[in-house]
């Protein structure tokens, strides 16, 4: 019996007949039941420029205050189990999480049309203290090029300890390595992120994306 | 000594910069071919590795997680207290005999530094029956921790101990507690908490030390193990000792203090079991047991408060549509992860309500004064053998209602369900030699 990665307790596999005659081992879940079903994806009805999860497909009250034309698609409602699921993973550093969200990022990122795949990177104090980037640890071998450096100074406090007036008044926090415009010249560029909060950080990392040559710019989030 | 020594006496403590003097200890180390944490003392598992191949523990990450490049610092426990002269117990209540009793002896093996159990029923005044003992350990410069596996607990007894004994500074620690870690001659947490600790206390008391997860737990109980001082020792406090501790007790490898009887002095109530074939069937339908329909409709025409038990949640709605189909409207349900539970609990309270269909032994501490029990499935694995003796000692809790009925509706006779007779058995056995009344 194994246990449950996210939760820990015992997964249950309830065999059927046509398991019966299937050869070979089984595939074992790595998450329970429980924990698949508290994961529950935006559906279709959802603003159609951020993704975020609502009752309407109008432009949501957020991106009508941006009024730009930056899309970001979500594959999950910021709710108390994604809250919990990045506790977790990103803040108490269960490096193992990953492989939870790993099966879905790489659907979604399938569904998506780009050329050049950019994660939001982390500051140098956090890869000392997390020891690793939460977002490309759900990668899964697809290509992805670190064209974006974030510095610590213009990063002080975490995004999450942030109220909203504040996130946005971040100052640009990225910039480009050396060699990226050769990279991002004429491509369709998708930057990858772990949560759309305010939609600070993604305009950030895609202005300077922009800047790089980039022919389009849009974002992928696991949540929103 | 700075304050920064003082979080480390007699702990674990994970420091990014090593302060002066101090070689840390590293967090996970390989043992054979595998890694073990230092903190909990579980392996890690083959894969829990950070990217450059790094092990770390995720048995213990919610206290801050420990990898192989973490350093571990601690100071011996120099039991840096002021001294107290005067007995620190401030508590003014009374002792009955039997507590004094119990009470003095639980002081004289603290006093010979042995490991001891206090099996004291529900109702018996367990808490106030250590003070005395409690305040001799402080006296003599010990530190001491009171600890349970539930929060509730804790948080419960914390004011109360700070009440008992003003002038000792208490540290309170829990997951997601609101005050930062200081260091304290008396430490009131959650077992898990104590797994920030080394060779820490001269005394650990464990309240409740059946419940879950302890009683389960390696982990838990290697924290408590490994928190006490080689020339500690600890006091185990519990209603319905697991297995186990009834099997060392039985061994003579753990002295015991018996207090078989509620603080009113009456013995508690026998289990009945009565035999109520597929009960479940018959509730599908919309009909109880007719035992049952007997007992509860003798209650409603003497007005008798009850409480009927049930195995899950699921079955509170039929149960409760099957008594208003007998006139039986007074009552509501309530279960553990209701959002009305406080409301509904205090209307049984206060008397606005009847019966309470209830999966859930309630809060410690909630007591009705005059009330009679039902168990719908007692032969249920939810209903442990501890469960049961605590759903028995629900009944006849106040001194002017010091009797009353248990009866368990079962499909069969299970172990659980002899046990917990066995257990209430055993202890009225006891109570009745020192004088307890049926
Ligand atoms: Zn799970
Ligand atoms: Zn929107
Ligand atoms: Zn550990």
């Amino acid at each position: 019996m194994r246990a449950c990665l996210w939760c820990g307790r015992p997964i249950v596999v309830p065999v059927t007949l046509a398991d019966i005659w299937h050869w070979g081992p089984l595939p074992t879940p790595i998450i329970c039941r429980a924990c698949r079903q508290r994961l529950q994806p935006i559906g279709s009805a959802k603003c159609p420029q951020c993704g975020r999860q609502q009752a309407t497909v109008q432009r949501c009250h957020d991106c009508e205050r941006w009024d730009d034309a930056f899309v970001n698609h979500a594959i999950f409602p910021y709710d108390a189990a994604l809250k919990a699921y990045m506790q977790q993973y990103k803040f108490q550093g269960d490096y193992q999480l990953r492989l939870v969200m790993q099966p879905l990022i790489r659907e979604a990122l399938a569904r998506e049309h780009y050329d050049v795949l950019v994660p939001i990177p982390i500051t140098a104090a956090t890869w000392r203290t997390r020891g690793f980037n939460q977002v490309t640890g759900w990668l899964t071998g697809q290509p992805f090029q670190q064209v974006l450096t974030v510095s610590a100074a213009s990063k002080p406090r975490d995004q999450s300890s942030k109220t909203r007036q504040e996130r946005l008044q971040t100052p640009q926090p990225f910039s480009l390595v050396a060699g990226a415009a050769t990279v991002l010249a004429g491509k369709r560029v998708l930057l990858l992120d772990d949560v759309y909060t305010t939609g600070r950080t993604l305009r950030h990392a895609a202005a300077q994306i922009s800047l790089g040559g980039a022919q389009a710019v849009t974002g992928l989030t696991l949540a929103r | 000594m700075t304050d920064t020594s003082e979080q480390l006496y007699g702990r674990r403590v994970p420091l990014a910069q090593a302060p002066a003097k101090l070689t840390g200890q590293t967090a996970v180390v390989q043992v054979g071919r595998r890694w073990r944490c230092q903190r909990c003392h579980q392996l890690a598992g083959e894969t829990d590795r950070l990217p450059q191949n790094v092990p770390y523990c995720r048995h213990c990450l919610n206290l801050g997680r420990l990898t192989a490049l973490t350093k571990l610092y601690t100071i011996p426990e120099p039991n840096r207290f002021r001294m107290v002269t005067d007995s620190p117990l401030t508590w003014s209540g009374q002792l009955s005999p039997r507590q004094a009793a119990a009470a003095e002896q639980v002081l004289a093996r603290l006093k010979t530094r042995t490991s001891q159990l206090l099996w004291a029923v529900t109702g018996a005044g367990k808490t106030e029956i250590v003070y005395p003992g409690l305040a001799w350990a402080l006296q003599q410069g010990w530190r001491v921790a009171w600890t349970s596996p539930r929060v509730d607990v804790c948080l419960e007894l914390a004011p109360r101990l700070a009440a008992a004994f003003t002038g000792i500074p208490q540290a309170v620690l829990y997951g997601g507690q609101p005050v930062p870690y200081a260091y304290r001659q008396l430490t009131i947490c959650t077992t898990h908490q104590l797994l920030r600790f080394d060779q820490a206390f001269d005394l650990i008391i464990v309240d409740e030390v059946d419940a879950f997860p302890l009683a389960t737990s390696p982990l838990l109980q290697g924290a408590l193990r490994r928190a006490q001082k080689k020339t500690g020792c600890h006091l185990y406090l519990t209603a319905t000792p697991g297995e186990d501790l009834q099997r060392q007790i039985k061994r003579r490898r753990l002295a015991v203090t018996y207090l078989p009887l509620r603080y009113h002095g009456y013995l508690l109530p026998p289990l009945t079991v009565k035999i109520a074939w597929h009960w479940p069937d018959r509730l599908a339908t919309g009909r109880l047991p007719r035992g049952l329909v007997r007992q509860l409709r003798a209650y409603r025409r003497r007005v008798q408060r009850f409480l009927l038990f049930v195995p899950h949640v699921a079955d509170i709605a039929p149960v409760l549509r099957a008594l208003a189909r007998l006139g039986m409207t007074h009552g509501v349900g309530v279960h553990a992860a209701d959002p009305q539970r406080t409301a509904k609990v205090q209307q049984m309270r206060d008397g606005a309500v009847d019966f309470l269909v209830t999966t859930t032994i309630l809060e410690r501490g909630v007591t009705f004064p005059n009330v009679m029990v039902a168990i719908l499935g007692g032969d249920d694995p939810v209903f442990s053998t501890a469960a049961l003796v605590q759903i028995a000692g629900r009944v006849g809790r106040h001194r002017d209602f010091p009797r009353g009925d248990v009866v368990s509706y079962c499909q069969s006779q299970t172990r659980t369900v002899r046990r917990a007779q066995r257990m209430i058995r055993q202890l009225n056995r006891r109570g009745r030699r020192l004088g307890g009344q049926a």
